[in-house]
């Protein structure tokens, strides 16, 4: 009778126990995740009174919902600016992080690469040549990156070529998850000076390079493995059927890792619209974002808790519709029938 | 179109897989290329489609240079192991590919499927996608995709070795029929020695990336140019004697019997087909024998014998039988009998033979 708990009636499925088990953790974690989701809910249709008589939370039992914050952020305030910024900054900075990253990730599984280390370091020192000498020095930029490449250029004739030490594709690899390891404040004061001398601060330009470039190593490593999957056979038949590479990457690698594909977008889309640090510094107010703007509603009153939900609400209303949507793309089983019998 | 390969060497690495290939393929002829495991087939193979490097020698398809030119622009069809279809496309899609990307028009893309698709009789499966199809009719796309765009040159790598024997059998004579029909040069890789046979106009047999013999399947069957031709060749295998040469007398350990190849030298390897040998009474054979085992093929019966420390099979009726350990003679031809240097394993020629021959 014990043992009928603990086992399962068929291989398929899970014994008696560990079901009763599995549900009770799955229902806990739903109500771990649904009660500040429906938090939320309830308060974008609270007044100051509510919530600060509070706690209440049935509607029409407990309080009365009315739609006043609604009325004030979405119609008095100007919210659809910060809104369209968001949409734009995400969705450009998502598909370019996309494009560019995969691209990168095909090349690094199918294409050996071997960057002399001697070729980087002379390309490092000149680059701080440059900078040294174009900063302080007063040069003019045209003429020392001129005289710099002719110096590498000179470089990768002569000795660099001669010398063995390598950076293969897994030093490249590292070194762009690398770029990932530093903390993204450490990061944000050179980029803020850099789009301060560029004159592109507080624009969507700005944020969109900003949030590729962040974005990418994660594209990178994502991606690689779905591309590592690919039977090597499938893309050396479409190059001798007459493809190429940019060919067979975009008919036969990219349709074939799509599930995977549409997985990265829909986490860096998320990463990019939530994102808030970089925001908050290279934008102000024409490109606003909505996580910058959310948090502006902890004014000097006090957190505004109702407008902020009525905020949240929005932003989260797109990403449940693209996610659901999306989520009939990552399926599976779509190299079956490659190979093999 | 003539594909010429002239002492083609490769290395991966350290590794010398290919050693010094020389090959010329006529316009419109089936070579196979049969070999061992990992004796550098679809090295070989690799190298004509494009896909892999050579690391000296040269490629010649019809009178243009290819040994440094990209797979596509050498005008090659390859048909892989693993069929390597495009999942993600249907049966049309796949076999409309190569001339997709060759900007066919596509009325006249659609028409050149369908001609290929009905050559390998597929015409009901053009709207299926691959993961919907059996093994065989997953060959028959990618060989209808090699074909759709008649190219100079066919390649198929082992292109049956993923299907049942019966399915095997069947496709081997389309395969043959379709070859034959189009009239396009191929070279075939494959392991299996019926395959061989059976499809090829010419056969290269390779062993450790050394070509040994090319020649017809009946020339290579019986006038194989080297031991381990011999032993490749031929189901069961040829019988294998360690012995001396002498007068014209082969002697091994346990018996001796005359050859028609005069000279004196030790470490001689004589051969003779299973087929060949006949058992008979004690008294009659060349050999005398015990017999060790039988088995009942079907149609036929081996019984392998034994003379001291060797073994010897023999090819009998089915309806021989014996006893185990009986006593019997083994006689054959002096023609059935090839006599092999041991060490280096060259064929040992009679003169008369060799005169007759040139
Ligand atoms: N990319 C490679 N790197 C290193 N060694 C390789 C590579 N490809 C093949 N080899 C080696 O070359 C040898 C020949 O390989 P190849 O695939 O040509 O054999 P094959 O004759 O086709 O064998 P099989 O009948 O098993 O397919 C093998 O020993 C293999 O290990
Ligand atoms: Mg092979």
């Amino acid at each position: 009778m014990m043992r009928r708990l603990f086992e399962p009636a068929t291989v398929e499925e899970q014994a008696p126990a560990g079901k009763v088990v599995t549900y009770a953790l799955l229902a806990l974690w739903s109500l771990v995740v649904l009660v500040p989701l429906y938090w939320v809910l309830i308060t974008s249709f609270k007044g100051p009174g509510e919530v600060d008589n509070g706690p209440f939370y049935i509607p029409f039992v407990d309080f009365t919902p009315s739609l006043e914050a609604w009325d004030f952020m979405l119609l008095q305030n100007y919210t659809l600016g910060p809104y369209l910024n968001s949409v734009v900054v995400a969705l450009a900075s998502t598909l370019l992080a996309v494009l560019i990253g995969s691209l990168a990730a095909y090349a690094l599984v199918r294409i050996r690469f071997q960057a002399k280390l001697a070729g980087v370091a002379v390309f490092l020192i000149l680059l701080v040549a440059v900078i040294i000498a174009v900063a302080t020095f007063g040069v003019q930029w045209e003429v020392a990156v001129a005289v710099a490449g002719a110096l590498f250029l000179i470089s990768l004739l002569t000795f660099v070529g001669r010398t063995r030490l390598a950076l293969g594709n897994s030093d490249v690899e590292f070194w762009i998850i690398s770029n990932r390891i530093m903390p993204p404040i450490v990061a944000v004061l050179p980029i803020y000076v850099m789009f301060q001398q560029l004159r592109l601060l507080d624009t969507q330009v700005a944020l969109i390079a900003t949030y590729t470039a962040v974005n990418l190593p994660i594209v990178v490593w994502l991606t690689r493995d779905f591309f590592a999957g690919i039977p090597l056979d499938l893309e050396e038949s479409a190059e001798i059927d007459g493809a190429s590479k940019f060919r067979v990457f975009f008919t036969i690698a990219l349709p074939l890792v799509r599930s995977g594909l549409v997985a990265t977008f829909l986490l860096v889309l998320i990463l990019a619209w939530n994102e808030y640090l970089l925001a908050l510094f290279l934008s102000n107010a024409k490109a606003q974002t909505m996580p910058v703007l959310v948090s502006a509603q902890n004014t000097t009153r006090g957190p505004q808790w109702w407008n902020m939900s009525v905020l949240i609400v929005v932003m989260i209303a797109p990403v449940v519709v693209i996610a659901s949507v999306l989520q009939k793309h990552i399926a599976r089983g779509l190299l079956v029938g490659a190979v093999k019998g | 179109m003539r594909v010429t390969l002239s002492q083609i060497h490769k290395s991966f690495g350290a590794v010398q897989v290919v050693k010094g290939l020389d090959l010329t393929i006529q316009d419109g002829e089936f070579l196979v290329l049969l070999g061992p495991s990992g004796c550098g087939k679809t090295t070989a193979l690799r190298m004509v489609a494009g896909l892999e490097s050579v690391t000296s020698g040269r490629i010649l398809i019809g009178e243009r240079d290819v040994t440094n030119v990209l797979p596509k622009y050498r005008d090659v069809a390859m048909v892989f192991q693993s069929y390597a279809l495009y999942p993600h496309m249907t049966v049309a899609e796949n076999i409309a590919y190569p001339l997709k990307l060759r900007k066919v028009p596509p009325a006249e893309r659609d028409a050149a499927v369908r001609g290929a698709a009905a050559k390998v009789h597929l015409e009901e499966f053009l709207d299926r996608y691959p993961r919907q199809l059996s093994g065989g009719q997953r060959q028959r796309v990618a060989l209808a995709r090699a074909m759709v765009r008649r190219p100079s040159v066919f390649l198929m790598d082992e292109p049956l070795s993923n299907l049942d024997a019966k399915l095997r059998g069947h496709m081997r004579s389309e395969l043959k029929r379709l070859q034959a029909e189009l009239g396009v040069t191929t070279i075939y890789v494959t392991h299996d020695q019926v395959e061989a046979m059976t499809l090829a106009h010419r056969v290269a047999i390779m062993n450790k990336g050394v070509v040994q013999q090319i020649a017809t399947p009946r020339e290579i069957y019986e006038d194989p140019a080297n031991l381990f031709v011999a032993g490749f060749i031929g189901s069961p295998p040829m019988n294998f004697l360690q012995g001396s040469l002498s007068g014209g007398t082969f002697a091994f350990g346990e018996g001796r019997f005359a050859v028609g190849v005069e000279g004196d030298r030790r470490n001689v390897t004589a051969g003779i087909r299973p087929e060949d040998c006949t058992v008979t009474s004690p008294s009659n054979g060349r050999i005398s024998a015990r017999v060790y085992s039988i088995e009942l093929m079907g149609d036929h019966t081996l019984v392998t014998c034994q003379i001291g420390q060797e073994y010897l099979t023999v090819k009998a009726d089915k309806l021989a039988q014996y006893a185990m350990d009986e006593p019997i003679g083994i006689t054959f031809k002096d023609a059935a009998v090839f006599l092999f240097d041991s060490e280096s394993g060259e064929r040992i020629r009679s003169r008369a033979r060799v005169d007759a021959m040139a």
